[in-house]
């Protein structure tokens, strides 16, 4: 038979997830013994049968081209990525740590701001923010919590620490792969999971609603929650049928809502009932009409109104965009150090602010190492890859860069850590990241033991994005090591 | 329940059961068309007039060509009214109350989806496997009734998908109706060729229940007597119109009860007229104007439920 690990070619100077120096780490020895021993189609077969379940599910991405919807799965790799028991102590500590600075500081800048004042940020970073938002200011969120949930990026470099890569304190998304992608794995592999002892992700819509109960103003047993959805067409649609499935509250889209007298309400079969607390998965420039863009027609006109007046929670907080922006990232050690007094756990990949001028010029002078970034845009948009760019590419993000420089930050390449990927037949290694998902609730924050783990499937490639031929694996993390 | 999502509701399930009720249709007539009958040669022109909205030359070009029907009303995907695309539109609507239905439920239309969009379908009409594909596709329906019934909770939700289907149904035998007795102007009495017949129960599932009611044969008196007034027979106008009635009954509430009213108003009048009508009383006013009446009529309470509960301000 011939050996499913014969093409498991390492690259050097990476941190492989199952290999250390050709010798199988401790925690992945049961996965690659099953690997080393499973005939070759039973595990085509298992591959199959993931795709299957996926499709059956309706657990999909739906592309719009010639007016004919084509239906994508996000792709899913069924080789499981594991962490150890003491590597998510570090991870889990290190996110509490930064999620704890992080919603300080948005209550601050909305407030006393006290870090602008003592230069912890500098304010006019703040101030050209395009998501500071201003309707935000004075304005007092239920038990002072802004980042509700948030979903924050670790990258592992080639000596095997983790690194915080971003900041989500939007809206982000995912989090249902999490939950199904362990599901598919108890069909395709039972016995692993429970020979490695891995900690269960299902608890996450619990603690969810849990907490979204937790916001409502009104004195009642049974609060209304609804989750907001931009509607079908969205990508993360799925998502958002699931975690309201789960959490037993209603889907609503804009057009179900309507604002009186600075109450929300949603339009029944029965008349209107007002609502209490909106998980909304729509960005804040669509939120309101009134407020923000008025084309939108996604939102509820009168919204902010109703938010400002405490009559409905909104999950996450309106303005979070002021905190996990890519020029703020550089200054969330500092302001660990300023709120906590503590040091970081995890630590921030080195980041070059273009608009300073020393800085600048560094990086163009050394573009082919460096990975350049919008400070306000997301999901591997607009992003310059020094390494692989063209010249050409690189002269016109140059000349884009020089018009605004505030709007770019610039990262040396980092070596994502690789980990065993089951593709055309063969065991490769592929680059990985890690999203863990962190619920912040009356009662501190919580992190359901696992995440997202994304991986770039293209051979060679560092981008992870699901819009840039990225997939994701189930993530085990352990009781034990 | 938000208003869009008991409107997602009602049409999802509304499609479904249409799909069922063309398949039946096609099945019957595909049948009827492979066998030699004494008269004149099979036509589809009723069917393509009824269910499609080609003009008079494209009825024209197709009215002959079985196979050409069959994957216009089948897979075509330009045809607003081909099984894929009522399949996809009853998904749409899925997909919006995906968190009102069960996972069973989704994905059992999801499938019904996926397999009607195979290549496969188109080569399996190619080689006159038509049949095949009926029954394949037939089933998904089947497999839909039932798993919504042993998992669907009986709420708002589950009334509104019931209303739907209902309503769905007494139109399409309305038209199953109208297909074959505008062959026959309308006439009860004028003798037709008896498999036509005979097809026609075995695709509504009714000809067991005929052959024990009826000892007489075929005939098409017996038969309307049968699709229209017998409330036995769950494929009945009148037993269509009762379950609309009595799942409607079910929306009654104190914060709502003027468009209750009005809604409850409007079915009750349809199922008594078809109540206190027998074949006497249908021939007597014409066929076709007794059937042309409760088409509208079933009309008229689906613009009511648009108007009462669909779209609350």
């Amino acid at each position: 038979m011939e050996n499913l690990f014969e093409h498991y070619i390492l690259p050097n100077d990476i941190w492989d997830e199952m290999y250390a120096n050709h010798e199988v780490r401790e925690h992945y020895k049961q996965l690659f013994q099953y690997l080393s021993a499973v005939p070759h189609e039973e595990l085509q077969n298992k591959e199959e049968l993931a795709r299957k379940l996926f499709m059956s599910q309706g657990i999909t991405f739906t592309v719009y081209s010639s007016n004919e919807g084509i239906e994508k799965i996000f792709p899913f790799d069924v080789i499981p990525r594991i962490i150890t028991a003491s590597e998510w102590k570090i991870v889990e500590a290190g996110i509490k740590q930064r999620l704890t600075a992080l919603n300080l500081f948005l209550k601050d800048i909305y407030h006393k701001q006290e870090a602008l004042r003592s230069g912890i940020v500098p304010s006019d970073l703040i101030y050209s923010c395009p998501h500071f938002l201003r309707e935000m200011v004075g304005l007092k969120v239920p038990h002072d919590i802004y980042v509700h949930i948030a979903g924050i990026d670790l990258i592992r470099d080639s000596d095997g620490s983790f690194y915080i890569l971003e900041d989500n304190l939007r809206t982000p998304s995912g989090v249902s792969y999490m939950i199904e992608n362990r599901e598919i794995t108890k069909r395709i592999f039972p016995e692993l999971l429970t020979q490695n002892q891995v900690r269960s992700v299902t608890d996450y819509p619990t603690i969810l609603h849990k907490n979204l109960v937790s916001l409502s103003s009104r004195q009642t047993i049974n609060p209304t929650i609804v989750l907001l959805t931009p509607g079908i067409f969205n990508s993360a649609y799925f998502e958002h049928t699931f975690l309201a499935c789960f959490m037993g509250i209603e889907l609503v889209e804009g057009r179900d809502l309507i604002v009186n007298n600075q109450c929300v309400y949603m339009k029944t079969t029965t008349g209107l009932k007002q609502v209490d607390v909106i998980y909304r998965r729509v960005d804040d420039e669509f939120l309101d009409p009134l407020v923000f863009r008025q084309d939108s027609m996604l939102g509820v006109p009168g919204l902010m109104s109703a938010y400002r007046k405490g009559n409905v929670a909104i999950v996450n907080a309106v303005g979070n965009g002021a905190a996990d922006d890519k020029a703020v990232y550089n200054y969330v050690p500092d302001m660990i150090r300023y709120y906590l007094n503590e040091e970081p756990i995890l630590k921030n990949v080195p980041t070059y602010q273009l608009s300073k001028d020393d800085e600048r010029e560094f990086v163009l002078n050394n573009i082919h190492k460096m990975v350049v970034k919008k400070t306000n845009e997301s999901g591997g948009y607009g992003m310059l890859m020094g390494h692989a760019a063209s010249e050409e590419e690189i002269d016109a993000y140059k000349r884009e860069i020089l018009k605004e420089p505030r709007n770019f930050i610039a990262q040396p390449t980092i070596n994502l850590s690789s980990a065993p990927c089951y593709i055309e037949g063969k065991l490769q290694p592929r680059r990985v990241d890690l999203r863990p998902y962190a619920l912040f609730g009356p009662d501190g924050i919580e992190l359901v033991p696992g995440g997202l783990t994304r991986v770039a499937l293209r051979e060679g490639s560092l981008v992870v994005n699901s819009s840039q031929g990225g997939g994701s694996k189930d993530t085990w993390v352990l009781e034990k090591y | 329940m938000l208003a869009r999502i008991a409107d997602s509701m009602f049409w999802m399930s509304r499609y479904i059961e249409r799909t069922d009720g063309i398949m039946r249709m096609l099945k019957v007539n595909y049948t009827a068309s492979l066998d030699k009958s004494s008269g004149a040669v099979f036509t589809w022109r009723p069917i393509l007039k009824l269910f499609t909205f080609l003009n008079e030359d494209e009825i024209k070009n197709l009215e002959f060509d079985r196979r050409a029907v069959m994957k216009y009303m089948i897979v075509d995907r330009i045809n607003e009214n081909s099984l894929v695309n009522i399949i996809t539109r009853s998904r749409e609507n899925a997909r919006g109350v995906q968190d009102h239905i069960t996972l069973e439920v989704w994905g059992c239309i999801n499938d019904f989806y996926h397999l009607v969009r195979q290549d496969r379908m188109h080569s399996l009409i190619e080689k006159d496997e038509v049949l095949q594909v009926l029954d394949e596709l037939m089933k998904q329906d089947l497999l839909f009734y039932g798993t919504a019934d042993i998992t669907m909770p009986r709420e708002q939700g589950w009334w509104f998908m019931n209303i739907g289907k209902s309503i769905e149904r007494a139109l399409q035998t309305v038209d199953l109706l109208n297909v074959k007795f505008s062959d026959l102007s309308y006439d009860i009495n004028t003798p037709a060729d008896t498999p036509y017949w005979k097809y026609l129960l075995m695709s509504a599932s009714g000809y067991e229940l005929y052959v024990k009611t009826y000892q007489s044969g075929l005939n098409g008196e017996n038969v309307l007597q049968q699709m229209v007034l017998n409330n036995d027979f769950p494929r009945s106008i009148l037993y269509s119109v009762e379950e609309v009635f009595h799942y409607f009954k079910n929306l009654r509430s104190d914060r709502n009860l003027n468009n209750f009213n009005k809604v409850h108003f409007l079915i009750g009048k349809l199922k008594s007229k078809i109540e206190y009508s027998n074949l006497e009383s249908i021939s007597s006013q014409g066929l076709n104007h007794y059937l042309d009446e409760i088409r509208n009529d079933l009309i008229g309470i689906t613009n009511a439920f648009n108007t009462y509960y669909f779209a609350q301000q």
